[in-house]
């Protein structure tokens, strides 16, 4: 798999879910390339933008799409990594805020 | 060229884009800092690294860049400059 071929496949994925990817396609590539190198060391597609464990049980919640990707969009427009985004996001309907980490303070490590 | 006068520090995911982002800035300015790809780290020591990120950064989330003077004798002005007292 290359970052080019799964942005083919998530961009698909996305017009199924009503959502887009973010139109800055360098930048999803970037989020793409993070996401498989993820794969290939811990064995799933943890979110590139957060620090896992590697350990499956403890990063549920960060596997892409993360559990926090529906309410990130529906408040900001946008997923915490910038990956998916509204309709209204791309097309620069809304403000591009900072999404703010919603995972709780005790999975962050530290 | 002047010596850089500020301690700076990128506490980075090597998989993270706005991480590389802000790489690419500092180095577009040449500007020198430690980098710090905490997800490549062992566990022990992105136990330890973690730690360091929660205590400037409380959300420890990622990138985390900090910048930090460094003032080694009693200089009342460079005091007062850089905590932007009077």
């Amino acid at each position: 798999m290359t970052p080019e071929r799964l942005f083919e496949a998530l961009k698909k994925y996305a017009e199924s879910q009503r959502i887009d990817l973010n139109k800055d396609r360098e930048y999803v590539l970037e989020i793409l390339d993070g996401l498989l190198r993820n794969e290939a060391r811990h064995g799933y597609r943890s979110c590139p933008c957060r620090l896992a464990t590697g350990v499956r049980e403890n990063d549920r919640d960060i596997i892409c799409p993360c559990v926090y990707r529906d309410p990130d969009i529906k408040e900001f427009g946008s997923c915490y990594c910038g990956l998916y985004v509204s309709k209204e996001w791309n097309e620069e309907k809304m403000r591009h805020l900072r999404v703010p980490e919603r995972r709780p303070l005790d999975k962050r490590g530290g | 060229m002047t010596e850089q006068k500020k301690k700076v520090r990128l506490y980075s995911l090597s998989t993270c884009p706005t991480c590389k982002k802000v790489k690419r800035f500092l180095d577009s300015r040449d500007i020198k800092y430690e980098f710090i790809e905490v997800d490549l780290l062992d566990s022990g020591e992105q136990w330890v690294t973690s730690k360091e990120v929660r205590r400037y950064n409380p959300a420890v989330t990622y990138p985390t860049l900090v910048i930090e003077e460094v003032i080694t004798e009693f200089d009342e002005n460079a005091i007062k400059e850089s905590l932007d007292i009077e």
